[in-house]
């Protein structure tokens, strides 16, 4: 409603007026006047709207008006979809040109602001930054966002063969791609630190510098400036307020005072006769690196969103195919070559649905690469010697998924140096070596994605678990557990047995967060622990957050889908392994135990067609605290569903988790089965 | 009465906000006004999904090309009588906009849509004040065109989120 307000007041009101006036076609052509009168009396409206167009120098739109005007008026002018095609894309244009008049008048008094930001603040020349296309700008951040990933991953790799020259270049090269960009785009800030890394680094190449760790240490300290400059710079764009540019200066000194020192010395290092003998292994390596240049460059960069849509077309099209494959007249005229056409396009829908649905899959390498840099970073500030171990890089996780395992995978590994590493003394104590080991391992198992995180510590306490869990309430004294059930305890709320708290782990946030955030992506945690030998951590992952494999049951004339990793089994139950309670709350024995039923009906209060549990079916689910029946009329069959959102509209709705387009095009909903029950639990307090 | 003054549209958005082209609908006698910018599709009555705890007036969600949208009986809504559905019974999909900032589809249900027309500040007046007190939320004002009154709706309100989980306020049905 503001918005709308602001824009007709806004000194775009031109621009408005002819907004309105394609909203306005748009409408009347919807509402069909068009049909009734002949496209004809559309065509002075859209010549009227060209002139008006044009008045305002939106030139795009006018011409697209007249084109279809001229169509209009042309032999296929009567058929509707010309109209309704040509006043879709109008209004695609105006979209389009309305955005970039509103950006223009953005930045205008960005470009007017008075430097009231100090002189030292770089305010000013941003803003002639900005006055580029907001195209450019995304292109910019990604493209940097990119180059500074492939960055970190080389300098680790540069710190473990300094003498690797392809990974010197490709750091040199891609600083100086930053830094052309951020100069073409005006952000001197990044162009000057970009420039002091790029001679530093131009120096490496020319072996005028030897790859220390320290000169390591600032590139990867540039680059971490580099990438918090980028963040504000992004949410400047994104019209937050401005930031003061974060202070480069020291950072410059830090990176000229590497070029420097004693150069005389470094050269004759570079020739010493270690480097010569380790020739032989970054073969080996220049062959990765050049695999994945080659492999960067076939890519090509689009828009989540986009792919989004996509995603929704083909299943649009498998949809609209279906009906098609169905549709009873076109299979009575039984005609062979068109029965073998509408395989051919069945054939090819399937594959433009699966290819779509690809296409929303990452490596999981990123994660990793990011990983390798917290595990080097962390072994460095504890004193520690870890070497990370990363397996099955090319492992391909939905976007999504890869996003959200994130901060969950980090703590982990946080968890594992500080709680699961031993010092090297306590190592050494142990009869281990001092080098320890963390590892990352990536698979395919059974339909899912399985990431391991592993470390050669010192294992689980189950004895100090307990004596925590004893102390904070969680289990009884001298309750007989399992090791696992011992070990799950880590994940209770504010659960934590650091017997210090660091800044690096230990503050009882953590692995309840965890298990949180890995079964909201619909997965699971598993702990494998020897004590003296190490801990490894299983998450067990859906390959995607988009489909799943869905039971659709039939209540009354609705249809809902069950997903398939929480039903464990289905029968259709005889009315004597039936038990009530009070004689409401329903009971089922299923193979000696007793399991509650719930009725979907009552749930959603809709009429159900079997009564009795024997004229329906249960189906046995599994939440991740317990078991129940939930009784549906029957139960049509397995289907591979996409998961849509219902909306903001809908706030939290018991017992559903979202809704899917079904074979039919109609839309059923997906059931959340915890909530289910916490939604009659909801229930009965209002009783 | 019916004076009828046509502005051009710039001088009228300055001089009021509520004045525009707007879609007209019927609902029972009356006529009903909603914002042309706003109206994204209108089309003809098909299948809905029931969603369960949800107010009667929402009538459940459709399939609009891959997308999950909700409907809403406007009948209902207002609290009309409500009525069987004719051929010229017809959803109009309109984006609103959500108070958490985010622009969402909406479809409501209608008896018939009838034109667009564009209305001038002169022609609108407020809500009357029906006695109860408060203004309805939902009104934007009442324009009177060739002697006809229109109702001016603010859809956004119409749809609002925090009515459409008002389960709190659902009389609870007795389970069986």
């Amino acid at each position: 409603m503001s918005m709308m307000h602001d824009r007709e007041n806004a000194p775009g009101g031109p621009v408005q007026a002819v907004c309105d006036a394609v909203d306005e076609l748009a409408t009347r052509a919807m509402l069909g006047e068009a049909s009734e009168g002949g496209a004809g009396n559309v065509i002075p409206a859209l010549i009227a709207l060209a002139r008006e167009a044009r008045g305002v120098k939106l030139e795009k739109i006018a011409t697209n008006a007249e084109e279809l005007a001229l169509r209009l008026a042309g032999p296929d002018g009567r058929n509707s979809t010309v109209l309704l095609d040509g006043i879709a894309r109008l209004q695609e244009t105006t979209q389009a040109s309305v955005q970039a008049a509103e950006t223009e008048r953005d930045k205008t008094p960005a470009q007017e602001a008075p430097a009231d930001a100090v002189a030292q603040s770089p305010a000013p020349v941003e803003a002639a930054g900005w006055a580029a296309d907001p195209e450019l700008l995304g292109e910019f951040f990604m493209e940097s966002g990119d180059h500074l990933n492939s960055i970190e991953a080389m300098l680790l790799t540069l710190e473990q063969d300094a003498q690797n020259k392809d990974a010197i270049n490709a750091v040199f090269r891609s600083f100086h791609t930053i830094k052309g960009l951020a100069g073409f785009l005006a952000f001197p800030n990044i162009q000057e630190v970009a420039h002091e890394v790029e001679t530093l680094l131009d120096c490496a190449r020319q072996e005028k510098l030897t790859i220390t760790p320290e000169v390591i240490d600032v590139v990867l300290a540039s680059a971490d400036h580099l990438k918090r400059e980028l963040d504000r710079l992004q949410r400047i764009a994104a019209g937050s307020a401005a930031e003061d540019a974060q202070d480069h200066r020291p950072l410059l000194d830090q990176v000229r005072a590497q070029m420097n020192p004693g150069d005389g010395r470094q050269k004759a290092e570079v020739k010493s006769p270690e480097t010569e003998a380790k020739k032989a292994e970054p073969e080996a390596r220049t062959e990765t690196t050049k695999k994945n240049v080659a492999v960067e460059s076939r890519m090509v960069k689009v828009d989540t969103s986009k792919l989004d849509f996509l995603v929704d077309m083909a299943g649009e099209l498998v949809i609209a195919q279906s009906l098609i494959e169905h549709d009873g007249q076109l299979n009575a005229a039984n005609n062979p070559r068109l029965q073998r056409n509408l395989s051919q396009l069945a054939r090819i829908t399937a594959e433009v649905q699966r290819t779509s649905m690809a296409m929303r899959m990452v490596q999981v390498s990123q994660l990793f690469q990011k990983s390798a840099r917290l595990v080097r970073d962390l072994s460095r500030k504890s004193g520690k010697q870890v070497e990370l171990e990363v397996s099955g890089e090319d492992t391909e996780l939905d976007r999504t998924i890869v996003e959200d395992l994130s901060d969950p995978l980090m703590h982990m590994i946080r968890n594992s140096m500080d709680h699961g590493i031993e010092t090297p003394e306590q190592r050494a104590a142990a009869g281990k070596t001092p080098l320890a080991k963390v590892s990352l391992k990536a698979y395919h198992q059974a339909g899912f994605i399985i990431v391991e995180v592993s470390d050669d510590g010192r294992g689980l306490d189950r004895q100090k678990i307990l004596k925590k869990a004893v102390e904070r309430g969680l289990v009884q004294e001298g309750a007989a557990l399992t090791d696992k059930e011992v070990f799950n305890l880590i994940f209770e709320p504010g659960f934590s047995t650091a017997e210090k708290i660091t800044d690096v782990s230990g503050r009882g946030v953590g692995m309840d967060v965890v298990r949180k955030s890995i079964q909201k992506m619909r997965g699971r945690i598993d702990i494998e622990s020897r004590p003296g030998e190490g801990s490894t951590f299983f998450l067990k992952l859906p390959l995607t957050l988009a489909i799943i494999d869905g039971l659709v049951v039939k209540v009354g004339e609705e249809r809902y889908i069950v997903p398939i990793f929480a039903v464990r089994e289905l029968f259709r139950p005889a009315e004597d392994a039936r038990y009530t309670v009070e004689g409401r709350d329903e009971m089922i024995l299923v193979r000696g135990n007793l399991l509650p039923v719930t009725r979907l009906s009552s749930c959603f209060r809709i009429e159900a067609r079997a009564a009795q549990v024997s004229e329906g079916v249960l189906v046995v689910v599994e939440t991740t605290t317990k078991s129940f029946c939930l009784f549906v009329d029957e139960v049509i069959g397995k289907q591979e569903v996409v998961i849509k959102n219902l909306g903001g509209t809908f706030k939290r709705l018991p017992g559903i988790s979202g809704g899917a387009i079904l074979g039919d095009g109609r839309v059923g909903l997906i059931l959340d089965v915890d909530t289910i029950l916490s939604g009659i639990e909801g229930n009965l307090e209002h009783v | 009465m019916a004076a009828v003054v046509t502005h051009s549209q710039e001088s009228s958005a300055r001089t009021d906000a509520r004045a525009g082209k707007y879609l007209t609908f019927q609902l029972g006698s009356e006529e009903f006004g909603i914002r042309v910018m706003q109206v994204r599709e209108i089309m003809g009555l098909q299948d809905i999904t029931a969603v369960p705890h949800t107010p009667p007036y929402v009538k459940g969600v459709i399939n609009l090309r891959g997308k999950v949208v909700p409907v809403l009986c406007l009948r209902s809504r207002f609290r009309m009588e409500t009525a069987e559905a004719t051929s010229v019974s017809c959803i109009i999909v309109v984006q609103v906009q959500l108070s958490e900032g985010d622009a969402v589809l909406a479809g409501v249900i209608v008896d018939a849509v009838s034109d667009v027309v564009n209305i001038a500040p002169a022609e609108i007046e407020d809500t009357p004040d029906f006695g109860s007190g408060k203004t309805t939320p939902y009104l934007l004002g009442m324009a009177k065109v060739k002697g006809k009154v229109k109702i001016l709706l603010d859809i956004d309100q119409v749809v609002k989120a925090t009515d459409l989980a008002e389960l709190n306020e659902m009389p609870h049905e007795h389970d069986a």
